[in-house]
């Protein structure tokens, strides 16, 4: 037994390489996650005056982190416009994030506007205190506004039936 | 010739236009920059330190940082700035908590199971 043991630690150490190396590391869990949204203050985007975190908290809504360069953003409007309507609707806020404020304007023209409230972050300070790296990225907050999901990417319906709606019926009850 | 030297100008120009972040900062300060900016990891670019990255996140991240060494504050303060935005993974050298208590113990755990097997077997 005691011969074998360097073999049983390479196997446990070719285990634990072989594994890492099938998994994803590009999404980091957010240590926001459990935490209140941060504080902001930013200009709107398609009215005048300031929105707040304290103006947005309320509901269980959707935190929306997206920019007409992103092309992950294109890829989930639809489905953002979906999650805007009907008896079933989230309000959904987004930060427009280092973005042209023209070429946003005109993004929602064309492709519709699934936001209740649209913060201009131009400089990006808000999205580093929302620990943003990568847009679009998407945060799930509850009626106190504390944040209980994040996810980064596109949205899919698959990653709204499967992460999303199970913690939104949590909530609600 | 001409052209040569002014290829060789822009180099230099392009250098200088790129460290804006570092404006109004002291040597003490820079130096203390310099140090942080080669730790952070640019998360957009995984491999890259935010220093090194020409991401739009990391030249934010280089600015804040500059920033906040402007305001005073310790390397202690901006590291925790980021570790409760981003997480452990920023720092290219974890932290040591609940959660990389493994990370980190794990070399001298090893080392000791392969001292304590080279005794047994020279032992016997």
């Amino acid at each position: 037994m005691i011969k074998k043991l360097p073999v049983l630690i390479f196997l446990v150490f070719f285990a634990f390489l072989a594994k890492s190396l099938f998994q994803d590391q590009t999404e980091i869990p957010s240590p926001l996650i459990g935490k209140p949204i941060p504080t902001f203050s930013l200009p709107r985007l398609n009215a005048e005056g300031l929105v707040s975190d304290i103006d947005i908290v309320g509901k269980i809504s959707l935190i929306n982190v997206w920019a007409t360069w992103c092309v992950g953003c294109l890829e989930e409007h639809q489905l953002l416009i979906k999650l805007s309507q009907g008896s079933m609707a989230i309000p959904i806020i987004g930060i427009n994030w280092k973005d042209q404020t023209d070429s946003a304007i005109r993004w929602l023209e064309e492709r519709g506007n699934p936001y209740t409230e649209i913060a201009v972050d131009y400089e990006g300070k808000t999205a580093i205190d929302f620990g943003v790296y990568g847009a679009p990225e998407t945060f799930l907050i509850d009626d106190d506004g504390i944040i209980h999901y994040k996810h980064i990417g596109a949205l899919t319906v698959d990653v709204w039936a499967q992460e999303f709606l199970p913690i939104i019926n949590e909530l609600k009850q | 010739m001409k052209r040569k030297i002014l290829t060789f100008l822009s180099v230099f120009v392009i250098a200088i236009g790129s460290s804006t972040a570092m404006d109004g900062l002291t040597p003490e300060q820079e130096a203390l920059y310099q140090s942080i900016v080669h730790e952070v990891r640019c998360l957009v670019c995984q491999n890259q330190s935010i220093a090194e990255s020409n991401a739009e996140l990391a030249k934010d991240l280089r600015i804040e940082i500059a920033n906040q060494i402007k305001d005073g504050k310790t390397e202690q303060d901006i590291k925790n700035f980021l570790l409760n935005r981003y997480g452990d993974f920023v720092l290219y050298e974890p932290s040591f908590n609940k959660k990389t208590v493994f990370l980190w113990l794990s070399p001298l755990l090893l080392l000791l199971l392969i001292f304590g097997w080279y005794r047994k077997i020279s032992l016997n």
